[in-house]
């Protein structure tokens, strides 16, 4: 008993990460209606970037690469928009869908290009720390991540709901022509909410960087697998979906692997998002 | 009258360049994703190796000529299909071998659509012979008469390195086992090897935990390792996760006596990723720069901006095997007779019985695999250092 | 030649693959289940073949079956699900059948060795075509007879009532059953053709690589299927026949001089070319 709940609470625990993801591609996918498949890379990319400073500065603190890694997000966000989304107009819809697999590729290979495909060490903030409530521990590091993906939500929500960016932005997912017509301009704020989930991607790829301890291209494609089930399970533009879905999925993994192991346990995992998709297609929280 | 003479001389000069000749040797593996440090350093050392060869001469043809040695080096980017096609673009070049792949998933395709039975007239598979670097996953060569291996036995090291073990932490009783499922290799090293080498020499094998290759959360797995307590932790898995385990080992206190890890990990990426947790990991591997010859070709290969470790160590033993080869079965180095030569390749690899190796001599096995000397490694202060040399 | 041969054999087994996603595609349902497909005709020929003793082409027979039923079993859920939802449901339905065949033995004893799928480690030594003498050549031109005729199958589909139903569903869903198209038959009958064309494209595979494993039936081979007709066009089958040979030929093989570049070039030249002709090479409408 007690090894089913401390592997559910690990599990738990490494959702957090999965959940920190998944708001950045709910939010693209449900406020935006676009699937960007290469989110993760970007934000994996974000991450990698973040290492940058540290060529420059040998040892600059976590919260610096940190730092790095959230601005990297917003270039490489405003990147992908341009390539990807700006200059293919909307009769096309599956052409951006192909632009950003061809970026995935592309951001893929530049890393591997830089990094001869090596795995880099991360720096990370409290990952020795193990805090323990009895019998259980529960790494320090994730709930940090949990508490950077609560902050992250409400910033979202605020941005969302308070100012005139996220007004003209839920204005443009809901009527494009109408908010047009309203002088709202399409194509800048496009480019605005790209870049903020660009920079929310390039925290969430720091901090997996941080939890998994080591960066590499072999990230990416699980992410992305992960990031679009999340999405799905929590609603589709639903930000407190996209974590509770993230720390449900985290969870309900660990418990799979317990019971079937770990060449089944992803199979579950997928039929999960079946259940969801046939009995419940809006997800956990509609939008 | 001079300038005639300075004419004709150096009409003569430019024609005997003309004449030079040259084989080629085309090499291919993984450029590409994460397994691309092995083909830059495989291709490095097939560079440096043919430079030395040139540098002296370069190879003698059966008319006694000499011929210098052109290698071409390919990115099969670890999938079966470019593998394939890569292998087929070579055999349309004048190629009289291919020295590759790096990845086990290519070399086993790879090797089925060779002639499984030389002068079988019914099989129509590609007759090429294929001289293997880096692909070490168990029992590959037999698939065809056509595929040759230079790559360490890890059933013999790993049945040693327990062996030693015994002696050096005799109160080591039990070992536990991390297995990545989903690769090939790693697989098999743990179930076939690790763990049939551990229960032979007396060990008692706790159990194992499994993981996936591009797994990142490894708590359940160090749990299992935990409540196991044992005295030796062998994985058997890549780089990635390997840093992934020991990372989660530190965060949850397991600290075995003995920490073993698999032969591929004993290269710059796992220091790379991990090195402070990896200390005191040993690892049996087929080459040390610590003999002269070892020495001169790390140095060589670090020229052509490639490391030296066990893998591309073997590229550049198989360039050398293949100069002896090529003088012993007096290769034409005619175009016209290629097929004929590459025969005669194919034929003069199975005839080998023992190679020289920058460790010393290398015995071949009738399944055209080999018999590689090895020694033991374990990182220490970020890098790997001989820790036992049984030679 | 041998080399030509060769390529022209990827060439036709990749046509395969894009033209069952690009049936599909015409219904307006973006699809990454084909690999799946693919693979369950890869398995299926494979062990005919190599445990049962037959002969090529029926088990090629076999495959087309096995792909067609089982892409009929997943049309039904699928009419459920709405756009970009279903390109998240059927990449999870393709790992599922992915991991499936990860966790599938079926070995068989012949003489002293075990043949047959023996999970992670794959199926290997699928023979036939080397065990039979086939040359390189008459390999290719047996895969060819197969694309031909899926070429011909579907373009005279395309000329037919059929296509123009198909094109109906794919333009505007509600549109076509307001004139009475049964949006159920439609778009089930393109999903279980697609499924018959992808499981040849399977066996075909399966015996040209002579080994193969879960991991070469990826999220990366579904998405290349989907790639084929995007970036070629909706407009007739043509338009999938040229991006491969655009990919496979051009980006693969015939950018080999170029070194190291060649992969950076991949995903650039993706993106570029849904840049420029976002309605693929030789456009949408039909004729």
């Amino acid at each position: 008993m007690l090894d089913f709940l401390q592997a559910v609470s690990d599990g738990l625990l490494f959702g957090a990460t999965y959940a920190l993801i998944g708001i950045g591609f709910t939010l693209v996918f449900g406020v935006m209606h676009k699937l960007n498949l290469a989110y993760a890379a970007a934000s994996v990319g974000a991450a990698y970037a973040g290492l940058l400073i540290l060529q420059v500065a040998a040892g600059a603190p976590p919260w610096v690469v940190f730092l790095c890694a959230f601005l990297g997000g917003g270039v490489i966000g405003w990147l992908v928009y341009v390539t990807c989304f700006h200059f293919i107009p909307l009769s096309n819809p599956l052409a951006p869908l192909m632009a950003t697999v061809g970026m995935l590729l592309l951001i893929d290979e530049i890393i591997v290009h830089l990094t001869a495909g090596m795995p880099q060490n991360y720096p990370a903030m409290f990952d020795d720390v193990m805090l323990r409530a009895g019998e259980f521990t529960l790494r320090g590091d994730l709930l940090l991540v949990a508490g950077v993906s609560v902050v992250c939500m409400i910033a979202l929500l605020a941005l969302l709901y308070r100012t005139r960016l996220g007004l003209a932005t839920r204005a443009v997912s809901q009527q494009a022509v109408a908010a047009q017509l309203c002088g709202i301009r399409v194509g800048q704020v496009n480019a605005m909410t790209f870049v903020v989930t660009g920079l929310l991607g390039g925290i969430a790829g720091a901090l997996i960087g941080a939890s998994v301890g080591a960066l590499s291209p072999l990230l990416t494609a699980p992410l992305t697998v992960k990031g679009l089930i999340v999405t799905v399970i929590g609603g589709l533009g639903s930000i407190p979906g996209a974590i509770v879905a993230g720390l449900l999925v985290g969870a309900l993994e660990n418990v799979f692997q317990q019971f079937r192991g770990v060449t089944e346990r992803d199979l579950y995992v997928m039929l999960l998002l079946f259940a969801f998709l046939i009995f419940r297609p809006s997800g956990l929280f509609k939008q | 009258m001079k300038t005639l003479a300075i004419a004709v001389a150096l009409a003569l000069s430019t024609s005997a360049f003309a004449q030079e000749k040259s084989i080629r040797i085309a090499g291919f593996g993984a450029k590409s994703g994460v397994v691309r440090s092995f083909g830059i350093n495989s291709e490095a050392a097939m560079l440096a190796a043919a430079d030395v060869i040139n540098k002296q001469g370069g190879v003698k043809l059966a008319d006694g000529s000499k011929a210098k040695l052109v290698i071409d080096y390919l990115d099969d980017r670890c999938t079966a299909e470019e593998g394939i096609s890569v292998l087929r673009r070579i055999y349309g070049t004048d190629a009289i071998v291919a020295v590759g792949p790096t990845c086990s998933n290519v070399a086993e395709p790879l090797f089925g659509i060779l002639q499984k039975k030389v002068d079988d007239k019914g099989d129509s598979g590609l007759q090429m012979p294929v001289f293997t670097d880096v692909a070490i996953k168990i029992g590959l060569a037999k698939i065809s008469e056509w595929a040759f291996r230079n790559v360490p036995n890890e059933s013999i090291m790993y049945s040693s390195l327990f062996y030693w073990l015994k002696t050096k932490y005799p109160n080591a009783k039990t070992v536990f086992g991390g297995v990545e499922e989903d690769f090939a290799h790693s697989r098999a090293s743990w179930y076939a090897i690790m763990k049939d080498r551990a229960e032979a020499n007396g060990y008692q094998v706790l159990g194992n935990s499994k993981w996936l290759l591009n797994d990142t959360n490894f708590a359940t797995q160090v749990r299992e390792m935990k409540n196991a307590n044992p005295d030796i932790v062998a994985i058997s898995a890549h780089p990635f996760t390997t840093c992934g385990v020991l990372k989660e080992m530190q965060r949850q206190g397991v600290k075995p006596k003995v920490l073993v890890g698999l032969t591929s990990s004993s290269s710059l990426e796992t220091l790379q990723g991990c090195a402070k947790q990896a200390e005191g990991m040993i690892i049996p591997t087929s080459f040390a720069p610590v003999t002269k010859e070892g020495k001169t070709a790390a140095e060589t290969t670090a020229k052509f901006k490639g490391a030296a470790d066990l893998h591309s160590m073997a590229a550049w033993e198989n360039m050398f095997i293949l100069k002896q080869v090529i003088e012993s079965e007096k290769i034409s180095g005619d175009k016209s007779q290629l097929q004929a030569d590459r025969r005669k390749i194919r034929d003069g690899l199975a005839k080998l019985r023992e190679t020289k190796g920058l460790m010393g001599v290398t015995k071949r096995t009738d399944d055209r695999e080999a018999d590689k000397p090895y020694l033991f490694v374990h990182a220490n202060k970020g890098e790997w250092k001989v820790l036992h040399n049984p030679l | 030649m041998d080399f030509y041969y060769g390529l022209a054999q990827t060439v036709g087994i990749h046509t395969l693959l894009g033209l069952s996603a690009y049936i599909v595609l015409l219904t307006g349902q973006v699809t990454l289940a084909q690999a799946a497909f693919f693979a369950i005709g890869a398995y299926a020929a494979g062990m005919l073949t190599v445990l049962a003793g037959w002969h090529i082409v029926p088990a090629l027979g076999a495959s087309a079956m096995f792909g067609a039923a089982t892409a009929c079993a997943v049309g039904f859920p699928a009419l459920r699900v709405k756009g970009l939802m279903l390109v998240v449901a059927t990449l999870a339905f393709g790992e599922g059948v992915r991991l499936f065949f990860f966790n599938f033995d079926y070995q068989v004893a012949k003489g002293e060795i075990k043949v047959g799928p023996l999970g992670g480690e794959g199926f290997r030594q699928i023979r036939y075509f080397q065990e039979h003498g086939w040359s390189t050549g008459e390999v290719m031109l047996f895969v060819w007879v197969f694309v031909v005729l899926a070429m011909a199958a579907l373009w005279w589909l395309d000329r037919s009532r059929y296509g123009a139903v198909l094109r109906a569903v794919g333009e505007d869903e509600l549109a076509a059953q307001s004139v009475g198209v049964n949006l159920t038959a439609v778009k089930v009958s393109a999903m279980t053709v697609g499924g018959a064309v992808a499981g040849i494209g399977g066996g075909l595979y399966a015996h040209y690589t002579t080994h193969i494993e879960h991991a070469n039936f990826n999220v990366l081979l579904a998405t290349f299927a989907i790639a084929y007709p995007i970036v070629g066009g909706l407009k007739n089958v043509f338009g999938t026949l040229a991006a491969v040979i655009f990919v496979q030929a051009f980006l693969i093989e015939g950018l080999r001089f170029l070194g190291d570049w060649r992969n950076l070039l991949f995903g650039a030249l993706i993106v570029a070319a849904m840049n420029l002709r976002p309605q693929g090479f030789l456009g949408g409408r039909r004729a």
